[in-house]
């Protein structure tokens, strides 16, 4: 029997057994993707970013989207429409794939109910913890994971207990310069954004080599601070973790009050084994937490482990906002040398965080969001196929090969993403299909992913604030796009945690309400979802969970 | 619109919904595309001609690319029917003669297909499987000498693959 036995090896699940088995408990991890080791991650566009490689086949484990047509909910099948809400399923999870621009949530974040209201339609609630039981761990995972940066005083940056990053940041493409400039021309602060991208060796990982193909990719180098190679790596080293790949768990079994035994299949041989443990935490990823656990219904439990509120599944959030693009072209470029703007692979490493809260005299006084500034992906493929139509007809022949041989050495394009709250809400959560089954003859999550209309109003003021910024860096063809499709690979919710047994999942540790031994470690937690990507988030709070843990393990025989 | 794209890949066939979806051996498949392999290939030399910028279908082995890359095990089952599917419909439009047209039949031939949103659809389809080879890693065979990357001036990162699909 394992001490603890963690279900998912992504962030928040290395994060938790790193703990635990520096704290020299015996942990295992059920993971159930294959291991990838650093140097099989090479930058094969084919294989990472247009197949399903490292994700699942849909026609073997999919989910179910519901979309209201006529006035009723329709569930389609993923396999029919193609849209994968799978995110990296080998070990380290979606982890090996971000693109690592992270920020802190702001203190306001925490307490958004009580700073800016209700809102109508939205299920805005306080956190039952503060940002200052959450920074040392900000604190500890910046250092532990490798995050690089640096800090500059903004109103919007929340404080630190560390003067600064201990990693400066990755090296920057001259275009800072210009963005710089224009946000400055109009009275925006342009900040360095913290990666979780190494700029200096650490330990075996070694830095950054600037490969021009980071997001979505795995990293050759260890540079990247994925669950694997910033968590995982250490915590095998220790001799602690088991770690058990290919390995799906179906359900967990459990009496009253305690958890037993995982139920697993191993996916190569289809064999089906217990995995017994003192402490469970489940880190699948929000949607599939949540779907693991409705799973694990049984007479004790009839409506799904850990739902005597029925808050299970509920709440589920994304990331609200779009994106928006320019071109710098060759002919109108300012302030830089075009060869300097086509320098290839260093980074833009830009963020605005101006807008996060916006009090305005005329605007009004809500809560905003973050931007990030970047590259158009450098993907060869994805770049060669865009904008080849004219008049609406495929353009092809000779014609074709002077337009893209243009687009792709006479510009680049530069690039936002606004990110800004989810606004949790009735009709956005998951729960079982009735009818579908994976191919290990388990219901899949059924997805209902409606938006809350503030959201994208609030991506609309962002993005024309951030047009006026490509406009001033004398871009062209801007355009930017604010939509209410929920973006698959920004998930969270699902089991809020909060004081309240009736009205949430987890304790503000994390621990089921229900039952004793269960922990929830990755973003299912959060009950709102702040305006920047979660990964920071997710790691600071699965060291506090993993703390918590080991103090349980220490004081109280299970 | 995303949620229906493979219903409108197969119901969109002027032909019905494919027999293929269906096969279980890979052979009857291959014995289809062998019927059609000149056609997609015929299509794919017009849309990438000699004395073009980027290098030519016929210098590049995008055909074979293009048959290795449907029928491996990691592309979606649904568009590998669509591909030889939207080519029977281009060889039955055009009474099987369409390899043998001139430029400017072909030409013609091919704007009447995109006129249609099935034929337009998969013409995308095909010119997205011609630039997968030409623009992907030389190990997948269409990229010959990076001649592709060259042609482009950008070029994939490293490490470089050095097998298929990872391996799988």
């Amino acid at each position: 029997m394992y001490d603890v036995v963690i279900i998912g090896s992504g962030a928040s699940g290395g994060a938790v057994a790193y703990t635990l088995c520096k704290a020299g408990y015996k942990v295992a991890v059920l993971e159930k993707g294959r291991l990838m080791k650093r140097e099989e991650f090479t930058k094969d566009e084919l294989a990472y970013c247009r197949r399903d490689l490292v994700t699942p086949n849909l026609f073997d484990e999919y989910h179910t989207i519901e979309e209201k047509v006529e006035g009723k909910w329709v569930a389609t099948p993923t396999y029919e429409s193609g849209w994968s809400f799978w995110n990296g399923n080998i070990v380290g999870g979606s982890s090996n794939f971000m693109s690592g621009m992270l920020h802190r949530l702001h203190p306001d974040d925490f307490r958004l109910k009580s700073k800016y209201g209700a809102i109508k339609g939205a299920n805005v609630v306080d956190w039952p913890i503060s940002y200052d039981e959450l920074e040392p761990y900000y604190a500890l995972a910046e250092e532990l994971v490798g995050i690089s940066g640096h800090y500059e005083p903004h109103k919007y940056e929340p404080k630190r207990s560390t003067p600064n990053f201990t990693q400066p940041p990755t090296k920057e493409n001259a275009v800072v310069k210009l963005l710089d400039k224009s946000c400055q021309e109009l009275g925006v602060k342009s900040l360095v954004t913290p990666r979780a991208v190494l700029s200096r060796d650490k330990g075996d990982r070694n830095a950054c080599y600037y490969s021009n193909f980071c997001g979505s990719y795995g990293c050759s180098s260890g540079a990247k601070s994925s669950s694997r190679e910033a968590l995982l790596k250490p915590a095998l080293a220790t001799g602690n973790l088991t770690l058990l790949t290919n390995t799906y768990v179906k359900q967990l079994e459990s009496d009253k009050d305690n958890v037993e035994y995982a139920v697993v299949v191993d996916t190569i041989t289809g064999k089906e084994k217990r995995i017994e443990g003192k402490m469970f935490v489940v880190a699948a990823q929000a949607h599939e937490s949540a779907r693991l656990l409705l799973n694990s219904a049984n007479k004790h439990h009839p409506d799904g482990l850990a739902n005597s509120s029925g808050e299970l599944g509920k709440n589920l959030i994304f990331s609200g906002g779009g994106s928006g693009q320019g071109e710098l072209r060759k002919e109108s470029l300012k302030e830089i040398k075009f060869e300097d703007l086509m320098t290839t692979g260093l980074f833009v490493n830009r963020s605005v965080l101006d807008w996060y809260f916006i009090d305005h005299w005329w605007d009004g006084k809500f809560k905003g969001g973050s931007v990030e500034f970047m590259f158009e992906h450098q993907n060869i493929i994805t770049r060669a196929r865009k904008n080849n139509y004219k008049d609406g007809q495929l353009v092809w022949g000779t014609e074709l090969g002077e337009r893209v041989l243009k687009r792709m050495n006479e510009q680049k394009s530069i690039r936002f993403e606004i990110f800004n709250d989810w606004l949790p809400n009735d009709d956005c959560f998951v729960s079982l299909d009735p009818t579908h089954k994976d191919k290990y003859g388990m219901p899949v999550g059924k997805l209902r992913l409606e938006g809350h209309p503030q959201d994208v109003k609030v991506g609309e003021y962002i993005a024309e604030k951030c047009e006026k910024i490509l406009e001033e860096m004398g871009a062209e063809n801007i355009y930017s796009s604010v939509s209410s499709a929920p973006p698959q690979n920004l998930v969270a919710g699902g089991c809020r945690f909060g004081n309240d047994p009736k009205t949430s999942v987890l304790n503000k540790y994390c621990q089921a309400h229900d039952v004793d031994n269960l922990f929830v470690a990755d973003a299912s937690f959060m009950p709102t979802g702040g305006s920047v990507a979660y990964t920071w988030t997710i790691y600071a709070n699965a060291l506090r969970v993993a703390d918590h843990i080991v103090q349980r393990l220490q004081n109280r025989p299970i | 619109m995303k949620i229906k794209r493979r219903s409108f890949l197969i119901l969109g066939s002027l032909l019905g919904l494919s027999p293929y979806l269906k096969a279980e051996e890979v052979s009857t498949f291959d014995q289809s595309f062998k019927k059609v392999e000149a056609t997609i290939f015929a299509v794919q030399m017009h849309m990438f001609p000699e004395g073009s910028k980027l290098p030519s279908a016929k210098s590049m082995q995008v055909n074979t690319f293009l048959f290795e890359t449907i029928t491996h095990k990691s592309y979606d089952r649904d568009i590998r029917a669509f591909v030889l599917e939207g080519a029977e419909e281009l060889l039955s439009r055009e009474k099987g003669r369409f390899v043998t047209m001139t430029q400017l039949e072909k030409e013609k031939a091919l704007r009447a297909y995109e006129a249609t949103n099935y034929g337009s659809s998969w013409l995308e389809r095909i010119m997205t499987l011609t630039m997968e080879g030409l623009f992907s890693a030389p190990i997948y065979g269409a990229n010959k000498n990076e001649a592709g990357w060259k042609a482009l001036n950008a070029y994939g990162g490293y490490p470089r693959p050095t097998t298929k699909y990872l391996g799988v």
